[in-house]
């Protein structure tokens, strides 16, 4: 596994495609976040911006393999597992990207809610940031594994589904995603900084529900 | 292999409700043998190989054993952004090799199959035989106890081409499965244990002219002790043997074989003396 997991990270890095989502994701949190403004609004905007990244890159993976070159890689462990490394890979990917939001926003905003009335302390904003961020990740991740080959393949319907289902878990009420962004955005106005751990147990459980879909599929679509 | 790789009344059809591309396809491969499958175009030979290979699950029917399996593919479009000695340490690596080994394993096998000088060259840049020697070459690093090769000969030269019929034959000899398809009636004959033939979805096994009447076949001929019989491994090689004289045995051995007869003949305990190896005869012609 950590064979392949490793060939697909460096499949990912040299694959001239990451820096497109990674660009974005730096212009959104450019345009979005400031220094000196309240933390955990802008941790909350950093995790948001993060579940379409995380699906894009999960497209990136996905769609970076040519079918031959999936087909052997996959055939001395099965295309099941061959299938989870490189989904894994795009969710690390997110992961790391998230981290290092989450640490800069973290560093440069101002220790306060809302109004500056009450301070946050920053370890603890940071810890509620990165959790929302991950769980913002995995459920991305699970929208672009949901939206790619083994379920969709042709890029007119993967791309388009893979932008709805990322909206729809970002905004729909009751999607973890949602419930940890509007957990930090809430806490910043009152200055009371949540524990989002029951949306990411939430987003970690759909993450794996989506994952072994996708990987069980895998054997039984056409290459 | 753990356990023989079996299809048991196994069918395979693409979408909820596609025609059947494979169906009550009963076989198994038995470790040491080496099986080819025939059939026209779209009779589902490359599904076949996908469901021995474990890449495709079946619709309806069983699929047991798991051994490690090796897949060269039909065509292998190589847009990947590696060099050629680069991907083929990745693959090895995947195929249970360590960096160290897979690096040593992918120089080697480049080296056999003519490519070493491309080992730097980046895959996008390789020429179609190139990519394709790439594709035979991961499937061969790590010695899979299951090799399965769809029209893997397809796009080689003729040097590449005779020495992967050559490692087919050391990869049986070592107690692995090939499986294999080829346009080419000619490629590895005489060697199948068994040929198939895929008709309207169904498998046949095609019995006769299929053993030893075909194909170029090497004459060796081998002197041991007085009276010594052949050593099982050998015996399990050749086409024919006959003693000749006393202890000296004259043998036909199909030509992608000999190389394989010969190492097994002279590591044996006694070693056998080799007195002659004739170059292969055409079919026919063979007395």
């Amino acid at each position: 596994m950590s064979a392949l997991l490793r060939y697909h990270v460096e499949l990912l890095l040299r694959s001239q495609r990451w820096p497109a989502p990674l660009i974005l994701y730096a212009a959104f949190l450019a345009i979005g976040v400031q220094a000196g403004q309240p933390v955990l609004d802008s941790l909350g905007y950093a995790a948001a911006g993060l579940l379409p990244v995380a699906a894009w890159l999960v497209r990136i993976c996905v769609t970076g393999e040519p079918p031959a070159a999936r087909a052997v890689v996959a055939a001395p462990h099965g295309p099941a597992r061959a299938h989870l490394a490189c989904l894994l890979t795009a969710l690390l990917a997110a992961a790391v990207l998230g981290t290092a939001a989450t640490l800069v926003v973290t560093l440069i905003s101002d220790p306060a809610s809302d109004g500056a009335q009450v301070r946050v302390a920053r370890p603890a904003a940071g810890a509620a940031g990165l959790a929302a961020a991950y769980a913002c990740a995995l459920l991305g991740a699970a929208v672009g594994a949901l939206t790619h080959w083994p379920l969709l393949r042709s890029a007119g319907r993967a791309v388009p589904a893979m932008l709805l289902g990322a909206l729809l878990a970002t905004v729909l009420a009751g999607s973890p995603a949602q419930a940890a962004v509007s957990g930090l955005v809430t806490g910043s106005q009152s200055g009371r900084v949540p524990v989002p751990l029951l949306p990411l147990a939430g987003a970690a459980l759909l993450a794996a529900a989506a994952f072994a879909a996708a990987c069980a599929l895998t054997a039984r679509r056409a290459p | 292999m753990h356990r023989d790789l079996r299809l048991n009344a196994v069918g395979r059809r693409y979408g909820g409700r596609g025609p059947w591309v494979l169906r009550g396809v009963d076989l198994a491969i038995a470790p040491g043998t080496l099986t080819r499958v025939e059939g026209a175009n779209g009779t589902g030979k490359s599904t076949l190989l996908r469901l021995l290979a474990r890449l495709d699950a079946p619709s309806e029917g069983r699929v047991t054993g798991r051994p490690r399996t090796a897949y060269v593919p039909e065509r292998f479009p190589s847009v990947l952004p590696f060099t050629a000695a680069g991907y083929l340490t990745r693959l090895g690596t995947v195929h249970g090799l360590s960096r160290g080994s897979a690096a040593r394993a992918a120089a080697a096998w480049l080296e056999r199959f003519g490519a070493a000088a491309y080992a730097g060259t980046p895959m996008a840049r390789l020429s179609k035989g190139g990519s394709q020697k790439v594709a035979v070459a991961q499937a061969l690093l790590a010695d899979p106890e299951l090799l399965v090769l769809d029209e893997a000969w397809t796009g080689l030269d003729a040097e590449a081409r005779d020495e992967l019929e050559r490692a087919v034959a050391e990869r049986t000899a070592a107690g692995g499965a090939v499986v294999f398809v080829d346009h080419d009636p000619r490629r590895l004959a005489g060697a199948p244990d068994a040929t198939y033939t895929l008709v309207d979805g169904g498998l046949k096994a095609r019995t006769g002219g299929d053993g030893t009447g075909l194909g170029p076949h090497t004459v060796v001929v081998v002197r041991g002790a007085a009276g010594a019989r052949l050593p099982p491994d050998a015996a399990r090689l050749v086409s024919t043997a006959e003693e000749t004289d006393s202890g000296r045995h004259r043998l036909t051995v199909p030509a992608s074989r000999s190389d394989v007869l010969l190492r097994t003949l002279l590591a044996a305990r006694p070693p056998w003396h080799v007195v002659s190896v004739a170059p292969p005869l055409d079919p026919g012609s063979r007395a």
